[in-house]
């Protein structure tokens, strides 16, 4: 993704930081290099040898007290020079009272100036995690994400294999979809990735035959989620004979540079598929709490074998 | 159609027997044939299409197995086996 604006933060996060802006709105459009805040107390001291001038700059309680133990010569003289930076836009915090100098500053400079009752704790939390979402890298995936028992599964495959049917009787188990055929996949900070429907379809469905379905009129609320963290990714294909039949070297897949564990499911009609990805979280899961049953069962009969040749030889 | 019926000993080579990968190995091969394979040691008797099967007859190193084919391409299989074994099933 490339260079975002302060608009975009703004058309994202106006809501939940409940922002308003005070001066500059003109200038919105102004982009924000670095997805970060600053704050500038350092700066209004004089210093400026390290300055993160590409950073939304936050005023709270700290730089307004500080500002305000200054004369209005000194004051005056530190805010032109912080404007000079070039600064992509200012949030006041706590509801306070924007000093005239600051809107005349934010005029001259072309510098949008926000305002939030946020406290500054509260805003710079709320903002980051709004500001990584803008900036993860996201990528639109074809496959259809459910969420069982907190395990994220992602299927994928031919159309017409059966990803939506699949999900349809997962569903009806009592398990949540997230998303049908089209995904959105994000790469967090912590490189996990999460998935979630596009705005426009999301919860609706599309079954050969019946056409599109609405699943939380059909079958309640409970049966969708938002958004899930992924765990597990199931490509369903026509048998070939090739199919892994132990688990023990699982095949991994990379998307968007995170590698995740991929299990190749052949599909054959009157086979049920929603059983197996059941039980494929379940491993899963089981997996994460460090508990491999396939490699288990293989070292134990390793060891049974060589103690065997022991015995015998 | 043609019945062949095949039998023969092979000795376990691999450093640790049949455990999990090797059978993996032996279970996709005699899947892709259509006649009867079955593996034998001291008595037990396992079809080689059964993973599990293959896990429980304790094919020690060393040991020496007994495979019989039975069917239309029973030479072929026993070919794709005897290559499995001779070969210490890739691995060592």
């Amino acid at each position: 993704m490339g260079i975002i604006t302060v608009k975009t933060l703004w058309d994202e996060g106006a809501k939940a930081l409940s922002l308003t802006v005070i001066a500059g709105e003109q200038y919105l459009d102004r982009k924000l290099p670095e997805t970060a805040m600053n704050r500038p107390g350092l700066a209004l001291t004089g210093f400026f040898q390290y300055f993160a001038n590409q950073r939304l700059q936050i005023f709270g309680l700290a730089e307004f007290t500080y500002l305000k133990s200054l004369s209005d010569k000194d004051k005056n003289k530190r805010l032109t020079e912080l404007f000079e930076q070039q600064i992509p836009g200012v949030v006041v915090t706590r509801n306070r009272k924007v000093p005239p100098e600051i809107i005349d500053l934010a005029e001259q400079y072309k510098v949008p100036v926000m305002r939030t009752p946020m406290v500054t704790m509260n805003f710079v939390n709320e903002c980051t995690v709004i500001l990584e979402k803008l900036t993860a890298p996201q990528e639109r995936i074809q496959g259809t994400t459910m969420e069982l028992m907190g395990i994220g599964v992602l299927l994928r495959g031919d159309p017409g294999i059966g990803k939506s049917e699949t999900a349809l009787s997962l569903i009806e188990r009592g398990y949540s979809l997230v998303s049908d055929d089209v995904t959105e996949v994000r790469r967090t900070s912590r490189g996990r990735l999460v998935s979630w429907a596009s705005e426009v379809t999301r919860y609706h469905m599309e079954i050969r035959g019946l056409g599109i379905i609405h699943v939380p009129s059909l079958f309640g609320v409970a049966a969708i989620r938002r958004q899930t963290e992924l765990d597990l990714v199931i490509d369903l294909k026509k048998p070939t004979g090739n199919e892994d039949r132990t688990g023990i070297y699982p095949e991994m897949v990379e998307i968007l540079g995170v590698e995740i564990p991929c299990i190749t499911l052949p599909v054959r009609s009157g086979r049920d598929m929603a059983n197996i990805v059941e039980v494929a979280a379940l491993n899963q899961k089981l997996k994460e709490l460090g508990h491999d049953a396939a490699k288990e069962l293989d070292d134990k009969i390793i060891d049974r074998l060589t103690r065997g040749r022991v015995r015998h030889g | 159609m043609a019945e062949t019926e095949m039998v023969k000993k092979f000795k376990v080579l691999n450093e640790y027997g049949i455990h999990a990968r090797p059978a993996a190995l032996l279970v996709k091969a005699a899947g892709k044939y259509e006649c009867d394979i079955f593996i034998e040691k001291d008595g037990n008797k396992v079809s080689c299409k059964s993973i599990m099967g293959l896990m429980t007859i304790e094919g020690y190193p060393g040991s020496i197995m007994t495979v019989s084919t039975s069917g239309a391409d029973a030479a072929e299989a026993m070919a794709e086996i005897e290559e499995l074994f001779v070969n210490k099933f890739y691995e060592d």
